[in-house]
């Protein structure tokens, strides 16, 4: 019986799972079991939409679906939390298995300490991620570098720090390091992501660490939560899964692998903060970039911080209405409402409409206000430093209590 | 719980994004980005990005409805048809005139011009291209054997520097403003004509700000002083072009030297040599225009003046070089292609060629008027001054009572229609005056192609329903067409038979058929099943013209029809918003983009706005010789100083019943761009 805090090898018992599946298809054998199990009652995952290049959201409620989703995918750059809040009313009424990369096990919990998702009703299985690349430029990526048309790919993985396709004959791995020396290789905020295992989801499973004869044909699994150890030994009682008990040594390299990505997002940061400049040189920059505004709302549509029914980016007595390029109060705004709590996702510059670095911005701000105020956001159900106060149940808190939210934070 | 992307291609723009359309249990509910179109690569504006909004709109018409003593009244699809039967079975053909739609798919279009040819055997067929880019068809055909963008979207990103007149692309066509600020970050030099400091005109490293009308001044002297310089580029004019000597001479004349034309333009000598050099040291220039150029009564001069600065300078056939028209709507340039013009069969194929004609009476069945019909403005013209010539109209998803110059001329010849049917998604301004109201799907209801500015031809795909009994726009022409007895001819079951019977018959489309079309698209000419499409036209050589060379013109700066005078001594000039799309039929009706812009305005010169004591916001009266209209002043430094701009998407405040119906001679299209006005300022209640 695994535990909260246990660490296994897992693979799914089913010959079709173990083939078509990542890594023994152990991820794929969970999420049926949980649907099989009643223990959920829907699945939202990515699929391949168009082709390999397209990862599409699939909610998946029939447990013979389940292998629609097998495999994965690292030209997918989708958030999924927020689809939870827009379209599945917070799984406050129904049960939902979600897959999640370490931005999407973030954005689950600002958004659940938000009260736009209840956490309660989501079984999350967290998905080790080294990173992922923007399909267009993956695309051009596989043509300019690989030298190989990107519609004759039909496998791509993200192995011993290469980027590695498969393809019609053939296959070609060209170093990360390399690929964005040249601009190319992961998003930009990806590189700078420290968030490679997501420990506060249920079960966070990987590849890193499998070593031995399983190499390969098995996850390696993490239990983080009594929820997670459930659905682990339900699955393995019902046979859905096998485990066996982690090789010491690939604990080992698994602890070195997240060590070296962490290194590497410290070099990241480093570099790109840099480029921002300090004080005024980087204001100066900011206000450059963002006078291509068009004010399309997409930073603000995709941002799994966002939520409010009223956006003050709306008030026509904050943000005139109507203006193109919008005056620079619509990104003040947003840097003061969102900042102490960016979880560094990207989607906010990915579909920026003007290539704008507004992840870059947010971020550096976030790292700044992190040290000032020791808040971290994402990791787990710990309110953010400007959390929304109702200001009479604050001043009944003072009266009460002598203390209330606003000050103890400057103390 | 059903919940689903279905990736479609956007409605508003001719910028062709793509988008996903959510759906939950069988209804639109949002939008997602799709990140595999090249066009936009996952990334929206505002209206893409609202484009559910007006889909399920309570209003959407749901059931044929039919007038009944001034009242219209819910009627089924039996009863509409037959009634339009009868009464269109009465006129003979060239009584009667079609509009088609640049909203629809090129298989609506497709379908509606093979009707009007067929069935209602009448030549009179045209689209609201008349209105934007027909001075662009009409122009580069002339000079380039090809009415269309020369280039792709894309390689824009890869120019040294972008020549801009006329084009308010950040708001008008955001995503391909995108692709030319990739160009700036990349070290481009990016230029800016304009007579309105737009959103574009403030990224520009260089603005010029010409009067309203003098781009052909502006253009001649240019070439002038790059002549002078010697930097026209002499190989590309020797070995690719026809004409080059009086082209030469026109534009060597002392009219046209820097002293002279500055004056004419107001722009400043000094700017107009700048933007020379700057054109001079890039690599490679990509001229970029929209309707600034081509709303004037020298629309198809003015067209072609940008295509000879291209070709003086050699920057032509090459990625990041050309003319890159920006065409208005979704697919203004597919119904175009789909032959929804007066003038041509699909793939423009011209309706005076016997050949042509022959070729589409064989596949068809029928005869085929060969015979140039009449364009919008000419049939609006004819209901008003000569209704006994023209009795029937047969109107797709236009709305002209709002888009057409003159409003109140088209009043009088709406009124003037015997039997107006109107083919729509919402009951519009110009539905009031149908006989018949049939209610038809919309984008998110259809699958089908529609074809962008860079002639990519891209897939439409059906999301959901359409509300009630509406149908396909294709199908209501099919079914109708069999009513009146010709279903052997309209016996399509899908879109793709029909876009497969265009392809065939269409050289351009050739290679093309409706399985091939994937999520990239494909870009005309393809002409064979193995072809991958064109990026960029003409690298080779113009096909389209006689010997294979394009050809220069000598052509003259002329005036506006309407020049400023005592009476009438402001400019006024028309637009869009990012906001808003045409007449607002879907625009506003969606909620996020109606709360930002719910209403017109007038943009008025800070001076101009001082010496007439008059306040931002302030509602004032804008006349012209035609009539007048009301907004509120938007006071700006940001256009020049006697010149004013009006939108015009809204309905309550009508620019167009003031602006000038004169047209370009040979394309038709109506100088919206400029035309006199005084301002007055209403009494207080």
């Amino acid at each position: 019986m695994a535990a909260k805090g246990d660490m296994v090898y897992a693979w799914s018992t089913n010959e079709d799972m173990l083939a078509k599946g990542e890594c023994g298809g152990a991820v794929t054998a969970l999420l049926k079991y949980a649907l099989e199990s009643k223990m959920v009652d829907g699945v939202l995952t990515v699929k391949k939409g168009v082709d390999l290049y397209d990862a599409q959201p699939v909610f998946i409620t029939d447990p013979a679906d389940i292998a629609k989703a097998a495999g994965s995918l690292h030209c997918g750059t989708l958030l999924l939390p927020k689809l939870i809040k827009k379209y599945f009313n917070g799984a406050k009424d129904m049960k939902i298995a979600i897959t999640l990369k370490g931005c999407d096990a973030m954005a689950m919990y600002e958004l659940a300490k938000r009260n736009q998702i209840n956490l309660d009703n989501v079984l999350m299985i967290g998905l080790n991620c080294g990173g992922s690349v923007e399909p267009g430029m993956a695309r051009e990526m596989i043509e300019k570098k690989y030298g190989v048309n990107p519609d004759d790919v039909h496998k791509e993985e993200i192995d011993k720090g290469q980027f590695i396709i498969e393809y019609e004959g053939g296959e070609k791995g060209i170093a990360m390091d390399e690929l964005e020396e040249e601009g190319y290789g992961r998003r930009l905020n990806c590189q700078r992501c420290k968030l490679k295992i997501p420990r506060q989801t249920d079960l966070a499973c990987g590849n890193w660490g499998v070593i031995g004869p399983k190499a390969g044909k098995a996850t390696f699994v993490e239990v983080c939560s009594d929820k997670g150890a459930e659905l682990l030994n339900k699955a393995e009682k019902a046979q859905a899964i096998a485990t066996e008990p982690p090789i010491p040594k690939g604990l080992e390299i698994r602890g070195k692998i997240e060590k070296s990505m962490f290194r590497l997002a410290d070099k990241a940061r480093a570099h790109q903060f840099g480029a921002l400049g300090d004080g005024e040189a980087r204001l100066k920059f900011i206000l450059d970039e963002t006078s291509r505004c068009i004010k399309c709302y997409q930073c603000i549509e995709n941002c799994p911080i966002c939520y409010c029914e009223e956006c003050s980016t709306k008030k026509s007595h904050l943000v005139a209405h109507g203006q193109v390029p919008p005056p620079f109060m619509f990104h003040l705004i947003r840097y003061s409402h969102i900042a102490d709590s960016c979880i560094n996702c990207g989607q906010c510059q990915e579909l920026c409409a003007m290539d704008i670095p507004n992840s870059l911005f947010m971020h550096a701000l976030q790292v700044e206000m992190e040290k000032m105020f020791g808040f971290t956001p994402g990791i787990n159900m710990d309110l953010p430093v400007l959390a929304l106060v109702e200001e009479k149940t604050e001043r009944a808190r003072l009266s009460s209590t002598g203390t209330d939210q606003i000050f103890n934070i400057f103390k | 719980m059903e919940f689903k992307y279905v990736p479609t291609t956007c409605p508003f723009c001719g910028t062709g994004c793509s988008f996903n359309l959510v759906v939950k249990d069988g209804k639109v509910v949002g939008t997602a980005p799709f990140h595999r179109s090249p066009v936009n690569e996952g990334k929206v504006c505002q209206k893409g990005a609202n484009a559910n909004e007006f889909v399920n709109a309570h209003d959407r018409i749901k059931t044929p409805l039919i007038k009944k003593d001034g009242k219209f009244v819910e009627a089924t699809w039996e009863e509409a048809y037959k009634l339009i039967a009868s009464k269109l079975g009465q006129y003979s053909g060239e009584q009667i005139a079609v509009i088609g739609s640049a909203r629809a798919s090129n298989e609506d279009n497709y379908a509606l011009q093979k009707f009007a040819r067929c069935v209602m055997q009448t030549p009179n067929i045209d689209h609201c291209a008349r209105l934007c880019h027909a001075s662009t068809v009409e122009g580069l055909t002339q000079i380039f054997g090809s009415g269309a963008m020369t280039n792709s979207i894309s390689d824009l990103a890869d120019t040294n520097c972008a020549f801009i007149i006329g084009s308010n692309n950040f708001e008008a066509h955001p995503l391909i403003g995108r692709r030319i600020m990739q160009a700036k970050a990349n070290g481009a030099k990016i230029i800016v004509c304009d007579p309105r400091r737009t959103a574009t005109a403030k990224q520009a490293d260089l603005y010029i700000q010409q009067n309203s009308g003098t781009d052909i001044a502006l253009l001649n002297g240019m070439m002038q002083y790059i002549i002078k310089n010697g930097w026209e580029n002499k190989e590309f004019i020797q070995n690719r072009t026809l004409g080059y000597e009086e082209f030469k001479a026109c534009v060597m004349q002392d009219k046209y030297s820097l002293e002279n034309v500055s004056k004419v333009t107001g722009v400043p000598a000094e700017d107009i040599k700048t933007a020379c050099e700057w054109i001079h040291e890039a690599d490679k220039t990509a001229a970029v225009y929209s309707l600034g150029v081509t709303q004037h009564i020298v629309g198809v001069d003015n067209v072609c003046s940008v295509g000879f600065l291209q070709m003086l300078t050699g920057n032509m056939g090459k990625p990041g070089t050309g003319v890159n028209a920006l065409r208005g709507q979704n697919n203004v340039q597919g119904a175009c292609d789909m032959g929804a013009l007066p003038d041509s069969l699909p793939g423009y194929q011209k309706v005076s060629d016997a050949a042509a004609v022959k070729k589409f009476e064989d596949a068809w069945g029928c005869k085929v008027p060969a015979k140039v019909g009449i364009t919008i403005p000419e049939m609006f013209e004819t209901f008003d001054k000569e209704p006994s010539k023209l009795k029937a109209m047969y109107l797709m998803g236009e709305n002209p009572i709002l888009s057409e110059p003159d409003i109140a001329a088209i009043d009088r010849a709406l009124k003037n229609v015997e039997f107006l049917v109107v083919q729509d998604i919402f009951l519009t301004e110009t539905s009031e005056y149908a006989d018949v109201i049939l209610p038809a799907t919309c984008y998110a209801e259809k699958d089908g192609t529609q074809t962008n500015t860079e002639r990519r031809v891209q897939k439409l795909r059906k999301a959901q329903e359409g509300p009630g009994i509406a149908k396909n726009d294709w199908q209501i022409i099919a079914d109708l067409a069999a009513e009146m007895g010709h279903a052997d001819k309209f016996a399509w079951k899908n879109a793709s038979e029909i876009f497969d019977e265009m392809a065939a018959l269409t050289p351009l489309y050739g290679g093309m058929d409706y399985d091939r079309i994937n999520s990239e698209g494909l870009q005309w000419p393809c002409p064979t099943k193995e072809h991958m499409g064109t990026k960029v036209l003409h690298a080779e050589k113009f096909n389209g013209m006689p010997d294979g060379k394009a050809k220069f013109l000598p052509i003259e700066h002329r005036s506006p029809a309407e020049v400023t005078d005592a009476e009438y001594p402001f400019a006024l000039t028309t637009g869009a918003t990012i906001w808003h799309s045409q007449s607002g039929t879907m625009s506003r009706r969606s909620e996020s983009l109606n709360n930002e812009c719910p209403r017109s305005w007038i943009e008025i010169n800070t001076e101009d706005a001082k010496e007439l004591n008059i306040k931002n916001g302030d509602v004032i009266t804008a006349c012209s010789r035609r009539g007048e209209v009301n907004a509120p002043a938007k006071v700006t430094p940001d256009i020049k100083k006697g010149v004013m701009f009006m939108p015009y998407h809204f309905s309550e405040s009508r620019v167009n019943l003031i602006t000038n119906p004169s047209c370009d001679p040979v394309s038709g299209t109506p100088e919206l761009k400029v035309c006199a006005i005084n301002i007055k300022i209403p009494k207080e209640a």
